[in-house]
C-alpha cells in the first residue's frame, strides 16, 4: 500500500508535465496552481510515507518494481527503494522544492513564460525523484539524463539571452561528460556482477568480491565521474558558476537543494561498491573533494555577483560533502546535504528577494544598507549565512562538525586542516556579503528605492529560516545513521544531550570549528563594516585578481583544453571527410570513371556510315575469329 | 543444264558485298536503302539456292517472310526518308548527325 | 490475403490509381496519397498489436505468412511474412510513409509524378522489409530505390542537386550491385535452387556452406549492404544526398529505406554465413566506431542543419553496427531497436528541417538564431528530436543504445568505451550546438516576421513521429518483447549455439557463484 503511494509520489510531477504541456499552455495561473498542487501533494505523501517508516521499525520498505527493459543478462527495472536515505532525500526534495515552487509564484509572476516555467519544474521534480527513489543503477542513469535535460531547460530558461543559452549548453555537456563516466562505471559494475539492482549487488558483492575487488578502484572512480557532473566537483565545476544565468529560484532548487546534491546522494547510495579493500577510490574522492571546497572558497571571496558568491558557496560546501564521503562517512555527508539544502535555498532565495528588492540588480557594490528597507529578507538571510558559517546552535554547525570530526576519527589531519580553513573561509566571504548588501550606506539609486518583496516570497524564507535553526536537533543524523550503520546504538536521547552533544563528543573539532568562525567573521567585520569598496584587491594583488576570474579555470577549458582535444580532432575529422573521403577518393572514382566516358565518346562520331562500318568490321573479325582460326 | 549451288553463292557473295559497300560508302540515304535492299535480296537468293539444293521447302517460306518483311520496311523506312527530306531538305547522312552529343 | 501483403499493395494501388487521375487535380492527389498511407499505417499498427495473439504461418518462425510461387525454374516465390525482426520495421515504415505523405506541401510542381512516386517507394520499402523471398526482398528494393534518385534529381534543392543526384545513384547503385553479387552467389552455392529465405536457412542448417565460400560471400553482403547503410568510409553521400533531397524523400530514405541493409545483415548474412561471420567481427565493430566517432566529430563541423543531421544520423547508424558486432541477444536485440527508434528520428529530423527550410529559405546555422520564440511548435518538436538524437532517456534511441552498449561491452570494452563517448559527448555537442545557433539566443531582426503555419495537419506528421518515439521510449518492451524471440534465433544459428539456451526471464535471483 505504502508503495503504491510511492509511485504516486513519483509520478504526481510527471502528471503535472503533461497536464501543463496538453491543457493549461495558455493559462499561466493553472499551470502554476497545477505544479504547486503536485508537488505540495507530493511532499505531504512522502510524509506519510516516511512515518510509517519510522514506525515500522525496519530497515527498508519492500521494493516495487516493474521491468522497463529486459534482454537476455541486460535487466533494467523502474523500482522504488524506500529507505532511510531515500526517503530523507524525497522530503528534501519535495518540501524545500515546495517552498521554492510557492516562491516561484511570486518571483516569477510578471514573465511571459509562467507555464513553461512551472511545466519545467515539475519536470525537474520529478526527475530529480526518480533518481533519489531509485533502486537501480540504470534506473538512476535514466533520471540522472533526466535531470540533466530538465536543468538544461530551467537554466536555458530565458533562452533568448544569449548569455543563458550558453550556460545551458554548459552545464549539460559538463555533465554529459561526467555521465560518461557513470555509464562506462555502471557498465563495468554490471559486467562483474551481473546485476544493476542495489540490494542484488549489495548481496553479491560479498562472494564476488575476488572479481570485483581488481576493478573496485576503477569502477569507483568512473561511477565517481557522474557525481564530478551533477555535484560539480573539480575539474568539471565550471558550468555551476555559470548555471546562476537561470531565475533565481531555480537556482535555489538545482544548484542548492537538489540537483548538485543528486552527486552527493548517488556517491552515498552505492557506498558500499566505493568502500572496497583494495580499492583506492574513497581517497582520490576525498581529495578532490577537499580540493573543490579549498578552491571554490578561495574563489567566492572575490566574486562581486551575489548570485555567484552563493553558487561558490554551494561548490565548496558539496567539496565538503564529497569530501566526508571519501573520509567513508556517508553519514555525515548525508547529514551536511540535508541542513545544506536548508540554509543554501534559503540564502539563495533571500538573493532572489535581495535581486527583485534591487530590480534585477546583483552586483553587491551597487547595494547596501538593504536592512532597513528589507527587514523580513535580512533577518532570514542572516539565518542562512549564520547557519552556513556554523555558528552554534545552528544546523550547519553540527553537520559541519560531524564532518570535522569524522576527518579526526579517520585520521585525514591534513584534510580535517583544510576543513577548517575552509569554514574560516566560508565565514568570511559569507559576512562581506552580508556587510555589503544590508550594511554601511546605499550604494546606488535602486539600493535607495528598494522595497521589501511579497509574502508570497518571504514566507518560504521564513520557513526555511526555521528549518535552518531547528536542522542541527531534529535527529536528522540518527535517521542517516540507521542506514548506514544499523548496528551503531543511538546516543544523545535528551534535547540538552543533543544540543551539545559535539562538544563531548569530538571537542577538538568542534571549537576549533568556532573559532574558524570567529576569526573569520572579525576579519570580514574589520574589512568590510562600513567599506565602499572592496579593499582585498589592492592587498592582495595578483591573487585577487586570480580568484576573481575563477582561477582562469573556463578560459584554460575554453582556448586550451577544448580547443586543442576535441575540437582538433573533429577539424581533422572533417578535412579528412572533405579531402581524402569525398575528395580524393569519391571524386577520383567518380572522375577516372568520367575520363573513360570522355575518351569513349571520341568514337561516337554520329555519322550512320562510321556505324555502319564499325559494325561490318565488327561481324568480320567474329567472323575470322569463328571460322578461320 | 546443271549449275552447281557455288554460282548461286557466288552470285549472292558479289551482290551482298556491292551492296554492303554501297551501305557504307555512299552518302544519299535512298541509295544507301537501295543497298540495303541489295543485301536482302542476295540473302534471299542464296537461300532459295540452299532450298533447292537441299529438297526442302524450309528456305523459300523464309524467303516469303523476309520479302514481306522488307516490303513492310520498305513503307516505313520510305516514309521516314520523305518526312526527314522535308524537315531537313537534305537526304544526305552527312548532313544528319544530331544525334551526336 | 494476409493483411502484410493488404499493406503493401494499398500503396502500389494507390500509385497506380493516380496515374488516372487528371494532373491538376491537386487537392484529390495529396488526399489519394495520405488516405493509401493512412490505410496501410492503420493495418501496420493493427498487425502489429494483433502480433502476440496471431498464429505461427506454415513455415514455423513466421506470422501473417503468404506465399505464391512465382517462378518456379528459378525457385522465386512471392513470400511474405513477418517476426520480431521486422515486424517493428514495418510498423515503423508505414508510419514514417503516412508522416512523409503529410510532409510533402512543399512540393508544387509536377505533383502527380512526385506523389505516384512517393508512393511507389513506399511500396517498395514496406515490400522489401516484408518479403521473405530474397529476390523479391532485393527486387522491392529497387523499386523503392529508384524512385529516391528521381525524386532528389527533380524536386531536390540547392546548388549541388546534381552533384548529390549523380553520387548517391552511383553509390547506392554500387552497394546495391555488389550485395546482389553476394546474394546470387549464396544462392547458387546453396545449391537449393530456391531463393526463400525459410528454405535456404534450412539447407545451410543442416549443410553449411564452406569456409572459403563464406569468406566470399560475407564481405561482398557486408560492404554492399554496408554502402547503402552508409557504412564508413562508403558514408559521403548520405549527408549530400539527403541535404539535397525533398523532405517526404529525406525522410522516407533516412528514416526506413537505409535501414535495408541493417535488416538484410541480421536476416540473411549473420545466420547463413555463421563461420565468416565470426571472422568480421572486430572489423564490423571498428567500422562501426567509425560511424559513432568519426562521423559524430565531422558533424561537430557543419554549418549546414540538414549536412548536421546527415552526418548524426550516419553516426546513428554506427550504434546499430555495433550491436551487430556484439553477437548476442543483447546487441541484436538493441540493434533492431535502434533501428526502428532511428528510423522515426531521422524522420522527424528531415522533417522539421524541410519545414523549416520552407519558413526561411535557408539551413546555414549561423544565420538562423531565436526561432523557437516565433516558431514555438516546429522549435520544441525539434529540441525533442535533438534530444531524442542524442541519447535521452525517454525516446526510444535511449532504449535502444543503452541495450546496445550493454550487449558490446563483454566482447569490445575498448570500442563500446569511445562509442559511449560519441553518444553521450559528441552527440550533445554537436545537437546542443545546432538548437543553441538556430532556437535559442537573440531573433535577428530579418526573421522578426516568421511565423509557422496554425494548421492543424501541418503539424500532424510531427506530433505522430514524436508520440511513436515517446511510446517507445517509455515502454521499449513492446518491441523488445517481439524481437527477443527472433533476435536469439539469430544468435544461435550465428553464433552456432545449441537452441536450449534458456531465455532467463525469471525474476533476478541472488545466486553464489561456485567455483
Amino acid at each position: 500500500m505504502f508503495e503504491n503511494l510511492a509511485w504516486l509520489i513519483l509520478f504526481l510531477p510527471l502528471l503535472s508535465v503533461a497536464a501543463i504541456t496538453l491543457f493549461t499552455r495558455s493559462k499561466p495561473r493553472a499551470s502554476a496552481q497545477i505544479s504547486i498542487f503536485a508537488v505540495i501533494a507530493a511532499f505531504v505523501l512522502s510524509l506519510i510515507v516516511f512515518v510509517f517508516f519510522r514506525g515500522s521499525e525496519t530497515n527498508s520498505l519492500p521494493q516495487a518494481s516493474v521491468p522497463w527493459l529486459w534482454v537476455g543478462d541486460f535487466k533494467a527495472d523502474i523500482g522504488l527503494r524506500l529507505d532511510a536515505l531515500s526517503l530523507g532525500m524525497m522530503l528534501i526534495v519535495t518540501g524545500v522544492g515546495s517552498l521554492i515552487h510557492i516562491y516561484s509564484w511570486g518571483y516569477m509572476k510578471d514573465d511571459p513564460g509562467f507555464a513553461r516555467y512551472f511545466a519545467s519544474l515539475s519536470l525537474f521534480t520529478f526527475s530529480m525523484l526518480g533518481i533519489v527513489m531509485a533502486d537501480n543503477f540504470l534506473m538512476m542513469f535514466i533520471f540522472w539524463e533526466l535531470v540533466g535535460i530538465s536543468s538544461y531547460l530551467l537554466i536555458g530558461f530565458w533562452y533568448e539571452k544569449a548569455s543563458a543559452a550558453d550556460a545551458c549548453k554548459k552545464a549539460f555537456l559538463t555533465n554529459r561528460i561526467g555521465d560518461f563516466g557513470f555509464l562506462l562505471g555502471i557498465l563495468m559494475v554490471w559486467a562483474v556482477l551481473g546485476s544493476l539492482n542495489f540490494q542484488d549487488l549489495e548481496i553479491r558483492l560479498v562472494p564476488h568480491m575476488k572479481d570485483y575487488a581488481p576493478v573496485a578502484t576503477a569502477a569507483g572512480l568512473l561511477i565517481f565521474c557522474g557525481a564530478m557532473g551533477k555535484s560539480a566537483q573539480f575539474p568539471l565545476h565550471v558550468w555551476l558558476p555559470d548555471a546562476m544565468e537561470g531565475p533565481t529560484p531555480v537556482s535555489a532548487l538545482i544548484h542548492a537543494a537538489t540537483m548538485v546534491a543528486a552527486g552527493v546522494y548517488m556517491l552515498c547510495r552505492v557506498f558500499f561498491l566505493l568502500n572496497v579493500p583494495g580499492s583506492h577510490a574513497l581517497e582520490v574522492i576525498a581529495w578532490i573533494g577537499g580540493f573543490t571546497a579549498l578552491l571554490a572558497a578561495l574563489i567566492a571571496v572575490q566574486q562581486n555577483d551575489i548570485k555567484r558568491i552563493l553558487a561558490y558557496s554551494t561548490l565548496s560546501q558539496l567539496g565538503y560533502m564529497v569530501m566526508s564521503v571519501g573520509m567513508s562517512g556517508p553519514t555525515a555527508a548525508m547529514y551536511h546535504l540535508t541542513t545544506h539544502a536548508f540554509f543554501k535555498a534559503l540564502l539563495f532565495l533571500g538573493a532572489g528577494s535581495v535581486i527583485y528588492a534591487m530590480h534585477h540588480e546583483q552586483n553587491i557594490w551597487r547595494m547596501g544598507a538593504l536592512k532597513k528597507k528589507a527587514p523580513a529578507t535580512y533577518w532570514t538571510f542572516m539565518v542562512g549565512t549564520l547557519a552556513l558559517s556554523g555558528v552554534w546552535p545552528l544546523s550547519g554547525f553540527y553537520s559541519k562538525d560531524s564532518i570535522l570530526a569524522q576527518a579526526l576519527e579517520t585520521n585525514h589531519i591534513a584534510l580535517f586542516v583544510l576543513g577548517v580553513f575552509v569554514a574560516l573561509l566560508t565565514t568570511f566571504y559569507m559576512f562581506r556579503l552580508v556587510f555589503v548588501v544590508f550594511f554601511g550606506g546605499a550604494r546606488s539609486e535602486a539600493a535607495d528605492h528598494a522595497h521589501e518583496s511579497p509574502d508570497v516570497m518571504t514566507w518560504p524564507l521564513r520557513i526555511l529560516a526555521v528549518m535552518s535553526i531547528i536542522g542541527g536537533v531534529m535527529g536528522i543524523e540518527g535517521l542517516y545513521t540507521k542506514q548506514f550503520a544499523p548496528n551503531a546504538e543511538g546516543h544523545a536521547a535528551g534535547f540538552g544531550q543533543q544540543l551539545l552533544a559535539p562538544f563531548s563528543h569530538s571537542p577538538l573539532a568542534a571549537y576549533l570549528g568556532l573559532f574558524a568562525v570567529i576569526m573569520g567573521l572579525g576579519a570580514a567585520y574589520a574589512l568590510y563594516s562600513r567599506s565602499l569598496f572592496d579593499p582585498l584587491p589592492e592587498k592582495l594583488g595578483w591573487l585577487s585578481r586570480a580568484m576573481r576570474n575563477r582561477f582562469y579555470f573556463d578560459e584554460l577549458y575554453e582556448r586550451v583544453i577544448i580547443p586543442f582535444t576535441q575540437e582538433a580532432l573533429a577539424k581533422f575529422a572533417n578535412a579528412i571527410d572533405r579531402w581524402i573521403i569525398s575528395g580524393f577518393m569519391v571524386r577520383g572514382a567518380s572522375g577516372t570513371t568520367d575520363l573513360v566516358g570522355r575518351a569513349l565518346r571520341l568514337l561516337q562520331t554520329g555519322s550512320l556510315q562510321t556505324y555502319a562500318f564499325l559494325l561490318v568490321a565488327g561481324v568480320a573479325l567474329v567472323l575470322y575469329l569463328v571460322l578461320l582460326r | 543444264m546443271h549449275i552447281p549451288l557455288e554460282h548461286y553463292l557466288i552470285v549472292s557473295g558479289i551482290l551482298f558485298s556491292l551492296g554492303l559497300l554501297g551501305v557504307i560508302m555512299r552518302r544519299n540515304l535512298l541509295v544507301i536503302y537501295m543497298c540495303l535492299e541489295l543485301m536482302l535480296n542476295a540473302a534471299n537468293l542464296a537461300l532459295v539456292a540452299m532450298s533447292r539444293f537441299n529438297d526442302n521447302l524450309n528456305g523459300q517460306i523464309m524467303v516469303f517472310f523476309i520479302i514481306t518483311v522488307a516490303a513492310a520496311e520498305v513503307s516505313v523506312g520510305l516514309a521516314l526518308i520523305v518526312a526527314l527530306y522535308r524537315k531537313r531538305q537534305t537526304a544526305h547522312v552527312e548532313d544528319l548527325t544530331t544525334m551526336k552529343n | 490475403m494476409s493483411i502484410l501483403t493488404n499493406i503493401i499493395l494499398c500503396p502500389l494501388v494507390a500509385a497506380l490509381l493516380l496515374c488516372l487521375v487528371p494532373r491538376n487535380y491537386r487537392l484529390i492527389m495529396r488526399i489519394v496519397g495520405m488516405v493509401a498511407t493512412f490505410i496501410s499505417m492503420v493495418m501496420a499498427i493493427v498487425m502489429f498489436w494483433r502480433y502476440d495473439s496471431a498464429p505461427m504461418g506454415p513455415s514455423g518462425s513466421f506470422k501473417f505468412e503468404e506465399m505464391h510461387k512465382w517462378v518456379d525454374a528459378l525457385g522465386i516465390s512471392y513470400h511474405v511474412g513477418v517476426d520480431g525482426l521486422n515486424v517493428g520495421l514495418i510498423l515503423m515504415g508505414a508510419i514514417v510513409a503516412f508522416a512523409a505523405a503529410c510532409a510533402c506541401w512543399e512540393i508544387k510542381e509536377r505533383e502527380k509524378e512526385f506523389y505516384i512516386l512517393l508512393l511507389v517507394m513506399t511500396g517498395g520499402i514496406l515490400a522489401a522489409f516484408a518479403s521473405l523471398d530474397i529476390f523479391c526482398f532485393y527486387f522491392a528494393h529497387e523499386l523503392a530505390l529508384v524512385p529516391t534518385f528521381i525524386m532528389i534529381g527533380v524536386w531536390g534543392r540547392g546548388e549541388n542537386k546534381n552533384y548529390a543526384t549523380f553520387q548517391i545513384t552511383l553509390y547506392l547503385s554500387i552497394g546495391a550491385l555488389v550485395s546482389l553479387i553476394g546474394l546470387i552467389a549464396l544462392y547458387v552455392q546453396s545449391g537449393v535452387q530456391s531463393f526463400d529465405i525459410v528454405t535456404l536457412t534450412e539447407q545451410l542448417k543442416q549443410h553449411p556452406l564452406s569456409a572459403r565460400d563464406q569468406n566470399f560471400i560475407f564481405p561482398l553482403l557486408l560492404f554492399g549492404f554496408g554502402i547503402l547503410v552508409s557504412l564508413w568510409p562508403f558514408h559521403t553521400w548520405a549527408p549530400l544526398g539527403y541535404g539535397s533531397a525533398p523532405t517526404a524523400t529525406a525522410m522516407l530514405h533516412a528514416g526506413v529505406l537505409k535501414k535495408f541493409g541493417l535488416y538484410g545483415l541480421i536476416r540473411i548474412a549473420l545466420p547463413l554465413l555463421p563461420q565468416a561471420t565470426h571472422a568480421w567481427l572486430n572489423v564490423i565493430a571498428w567500422l562501426a566506431l567509425g560511424n559513432i566517432f568519426y562521423c559524430g566529430l565531422v558533424a561537430m563541423r557543419q554549418k549546414n542543419f540538414n549536412w548536421l543531421i546527415g552526418y548524426s544520423s550516419v553516426a546513428h547508424m554506427g550504434f546499430v553496427f555495433l550491436g551487430i558486432a556484439s553477437l548476442n541477444l543483447i546487441g541484436i536485440t538493441g540493434a533492431v531497436l535502434v533501428m526502428i527508434a532511428h528510423g522515426f528520428l531521422a524522420a522527424l529530423s528531415f522533417g522539421l528541417s524541410g519545414y523549416l527550410y520552407n519558413t526561411t529559405g535557408t539551413l546555414e546555422m549561423d544565420k538562423l538564431g531565436g526561432l523557437l520564440r516565433r516558431m514555438p511548435f516546429v522549435g520544441t518538436a525539434l529540441i525533442m528530436a535533438m534530444f531524442a538524437g542524442c541519447g535521452l532517456p525517454g525516446f526510444a534511441n535511449f532504449a535502444g543504445e543503452i541495450t546496445i552498449f550493454f550487449g558490446a561491452w563483454k566482447s569490445f570494452p575498448l570500442v563500446t568505451g569511445i562509442a559511449v563517448w560519441g553518444a553521450l559527448v559528441i552527440g550533445a555537442v554537436y545537437m546542443l550546438r545546432a538548437i543553441r545557433n538556430m532556437l535559442h539566443g537573440p531573433l535577428p531582426e530579418k526573421w522578426q516576421a516568421v511565423a509557422e503555419s496554425t494548421w492543424p495537419l501541418r503539424k500532424l506528421p510531427y506530433l505522430i513521429l514524436l508520440v511513436s518515439l515517446l511510446v517507445f521510449g517509455f515502454f521499449p518492451q513492446l518491441l523488445t518483447d517481439k524481437i527477443k524471440p527472433s533476435a536469439q534465433k539469430i544468435v544461435t544459428m550465428a553464433t552456432g549455439a545449441s537452441e536450449t539456451v534458456a531465455q532467463n526471464d525469471e525474476p533476478p535471483v541472488v545466486k553464489a557463484k561456485h567455483k
